[in-house]
C-alpha cells in the first residue's frame, strides 16, 4: 500500500484540519486531483493565501476583518452603549445571523485557562478595558461559553469592572451547560441575549 | 444479584471455558499461573468494561484476534451480557443488543473486588487510599465523581496560575481569588460527601471487623481532612506559601485516611493478616451499604484472599459469606483449611493450565 509521496503530502495537509481523518483526507485529495482544473487549483491556493495574509483582527474589537476596523465597528447605526463579549469571531457570525442584536462586539480570541498557557493578558482584554474607559459604553454582556473556562473568564471580567459604573451581565443560557455558541440556533441565541442576567 | 454462567473465548490463557457458578461461595483452586486471577479478571471486565491489570488488548489470548466474554446474570430481571475485545476496540451487548454508551452499561453488574494490590491500602501511599475511597463513593453517587472532576480541573488551573504569579511576582490576585473561591465551593462538597461516607462505613465496620477478626478489638476508620471549616479563609491565608511553592498546599487532594485498632495506628503496627482482615471488613461493610441503599447484593470477587490468614480467620470469612448469602468467587491455591460444612454448601472448581473442572464432593 504505497502512495506516491506527492499525494501523501497533500493527504497529510488535509488531515491537519479539524474533523478530517485519513479517509476524508484521501477523498479530498483525490477529488482535487481528478476533478479540479489547473485554474481551479490556482484559484484555491490564491484564496487560501489571501485569507491568511489579508485577514487580521479589527483594531477596535478583535473581530476578523480585512480592513483596519471591521464592518460592525464602522457601522454608524449600531448602539454604541452596549458591548457583547464573545470568545471568537465565529460567535459574531452566529449572532449576526440571528440579527436581533444591535450593539457592538468585543472578540477575546480565547478564554482564560492557565493550564493551556492562556492568562488574562493572553486574550484580547487590554483593549476591552480601554474601550470601557474611553467610549460611551453603559453595558457589557458577556457571552463566553458555559464551560468552566468560559465561566471563569466571565467572572474575571466582572471582577475587573466591579469598580466602574458599567452594568455587567451574563448571557442567559437556555442552552445546555458546556455548549458552544456556534452550535446554538438563532432563536436560542436571541433568547439568550434577551435573558441576560446581572452577575452577582 | 448473581452471575449464573460465564463463557470465555481466547481470554488471557483460556482458549475456551464454560462455568456454571453456584449462588453462594465458589472456590477456584489451582497452582500458581494456572489461570485463577485471569478468570476473576474476566468477571471484573464484564462489570467495569475494562481490565484491572493492564490495557484491554492484553487480555486477548496470544495469537488470537479477539477475546469474548459472555455471561448470564440474574438481577431484577435476567439478562445476558457480552463483551468482545479486539485490537480496534470493544463491543458490549446486553441481550444481544449493542450498547452505544459505556456509562449506560457500567454499574449494571455490581461487583466488589479484593485484589492482592489492595493490600497497599493500609501501609501504602495516601494516594492509594484516596483513589480507593473516591472510586467507592463514586459507585454510590455519580455526582461525587463529577464534583471531583470539577475540583481537579480548578486545581490544575490554580496550580498553573500559581506558577505564573511566582514568576512575574505579580500582586494581582483577581484570578487567583476566582479559582480559590471555585476550589473552596467544590472542596466543601467533596469533604462533606467523604465525611458522610466514612461515617456510614464505620456504622458497619465495627461489627464486621469483630466477626472476621474473631477478637474484641475495636476498629475505627478515620478521615482526616486537612481543612474542614472556613475553607475559603484557610485557602486565602496560604496565598504566599502557595505562590512560593507553586502549588495548592491544602485541600481534599491532599487528604488522608487512617485505620485505628484499639486506638493504635494500623499503618504502623498491623501484621499482614490483620491488614487483610481490615480490608476485607471494609469491603464487606461496603457490600452491606450497597445492599441497604441500592437494594441489590453485589457479587464478591476475592483473589487469593486466604494467604496469610490462619485457620480460624479463613473459616470466619467463609462462614460470613455463607450466612450472608453473598455470591462470591474465591481464588486460592488450596482449601485444606476450610471446614467441610462450608465446603458442602459451596461449589469447588479446580484450575489447571487454564482448564477448569468442577469437583463434585
Ligand atoms: N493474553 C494472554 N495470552 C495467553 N496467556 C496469558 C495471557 N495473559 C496472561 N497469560 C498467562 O496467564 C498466566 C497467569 O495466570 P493467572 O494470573 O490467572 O494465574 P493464577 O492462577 O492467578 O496464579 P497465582 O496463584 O500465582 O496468582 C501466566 O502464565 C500468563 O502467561
Ligand atoms: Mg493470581
Ligand atoms: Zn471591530
Amino acid at each position: 500500500m504505497t502512495v506516491p509521496k506527492t499525494l501523501e503530502d497533500l493527504i497529510e495537509e488535509f488531515k491537519k484540519l479539524p474533523g478530517v481523518g485519513r479517509k476524508t483526507a484521501e477523498r479530498y485529495a483525490m477529488f482535487i486531483i481528478n476533478k479540479y482544473t489547473i485554474d481551479e487549483v490556482h484559484q484555491f491556493s490564491e484564496v487560501l493565501e489571501d485569507a491568511k495574509t489579508k485577514l487580521h483582527q479589527c483594531s477596535v474589537c478583535g473581530n476578523l476583518t480585512d480592513e483596519d476596523k471591521c464592518y460592525i465597528c464602522q457601522d454608524n447605526f449600531r448602539d454604541l452603549s452596549t458591548i457583547l463579549v464573545v470568545e471568537n469571531a465565529k460567535d459574531v457570525f452566529s449572532i449576526e445571523k440571528a440579527s436581533e442584536y444591535k450593539g457592538l462586539y468585543h472578540v477575546l480570541n480565547g478564554v482564560v485557562s492557565p493550564m493551556d498557557g492562556m492568562g488574562p493578558e493572553d486574550i484580547n482584554l487590554e483593549s476591552l478595558w480601554k474601550r470601557v474607559i474611553n467610549d460611551q459604553v453603559k453595558e457589557i454582556i458577556i457571552a463566553t461559553s458555559s464551560t468552566p473556562e468560559g465561566e471563569t473568564t466571565a467572572l474575571y471580567i466582572k471582577r475587573v469592572l466591579q469598580e466602574t459604573d458599567i452594568l455587567v451581565s451574563r448571557i442567559g443560557y437556555g442552552v445546555p451547560v458546556g455548549l458552544n455558541l456556534e452550535y446554538a440556533d438563532d432563536l436560542t441565541l436571541s433568547k439568550a441575549i434577551e435573558n441576560r442576567k446581572k452577575i452577582s | 444479584m448473581f452471575i449464573n454462567t460465564i463463557s470465555l473465548s481466547n481470554y488471557r490463557g483460556y482458549k475456551k471455558a464454560d462455568i456454571s457458578f453456584g449462588k453462594s461461595v465458589n472456590f477456584f483452586v489451582g497452582n500458581n499461573g494456572s489461570g485463577k486471577t485471569n478468570l476473576l479478571e474476566s468477571i471484573y471486565f464484564l462489570a467495569l468494561a475494562k481490565s484491572y491489570k493492564t490495557v484491554d488488548t492484553s487480555t486477548i489470548k496470544t495469537d488470537s484476534e479477539f477475546a469474548r466474554i459472555t455471561a448470564k446474570i440474574t438481577s431484577d430481571k435476567d439478562f445476558s451480557s457480552k463483551i468482545v475485545i479486539s485490537k480496534i476496540g470493544k463491543k458490549i451487548s446486553i441481550n444481544n443488543k449493542e450498547i452505544d454508551k459505556l456509562s449506560d452499561y457500567i454499574g449494571k453488574i455490581k461487583v466488589l473486588a479484593f485484589l492482592p494490590e489492595d493490600m497497599d491500602l493500609i501501609k501504602g501511599a495516601p494516594k492509594n487510599r484516596r483513589y480507593f475511597i473516591d472510586m467507592i463513593i463514586g459507585q454510590f453517587d455519580k455526582n461525587y465523581l463529577i464534583e471531583l472532576g470539577n475540583y481537579k480541573n480548578v486545581l490544575k488551573q490554580r496550580n498553573e496560575l500559581l506558577k505564573i504569579l511566582s514568576e512575574n511576582h505579580s500582586k494581582d490576585f483577581t484570578l487567583l481569588d476566582i479559582y480559590t473561591e471555585q476550589l473552596s465551593t467544590s472542596a466543601e462538597i467533596i469533604i462533606n460527601l467523604r465525611t458522610r461516607f466514612i461515617t456510614k462505613i464505620n456504622d458497619e465496620l465495627e461489627q464486621m471487623y469483630h466477626y472476621l477478626s474473631a477478637n474484641g478489638k475495636k476498629i475505627c476508620f478515620k478521615y482526616n481532612p486537612l481543612i474542614e471549616r472556613d475553607i475559603l479563609i484557610q485557602l486565602k491565608e496560604k496565598y504566599q506559601k502557595d505562590i512560593f511553592f507553586r502549588t495548592t498546599s491544602v485541600g481534599p487532594h491532599r487528604d488522608d485516611y487512617d485505620f485505628l485498632i484499639d486506638d493504635i495506628y494500623a499503618k504502623d503496627f498491623a501484621s499482614q493478616g490483620e491488614q487483610r482482615i481490615i480490608i476485607l471488613a471494609i469491603l464487606l461493610s461496603i457490600a452491606n451499604i450497597i445492599i441497604k441503599e441500592k437494594k441489590v447484593k453485589p457479587i464478591l470477587l476475592l483473589d487469593d484472599v486466604f494467604s496469610e490468614l490462619d485457620y480460624l480467620r479463613q473459616n470466619q470469612l467463609v462462614k460470613y459469606l455463607t450466612t450472608a448469602d453473598l455470591q462470591s468467587i474465591i481464588t486460592t491455591t488450596n482449601i485444606k483449611d476450610i471446614n467441610n460444612s462450608f465446603l458442602n454448601n459451596s461449589k469447588i472448581f479446580s484450575v489447571k493450565n487454564h482448564l477448569i473442572r468442577e469437583d463434585k464432593i
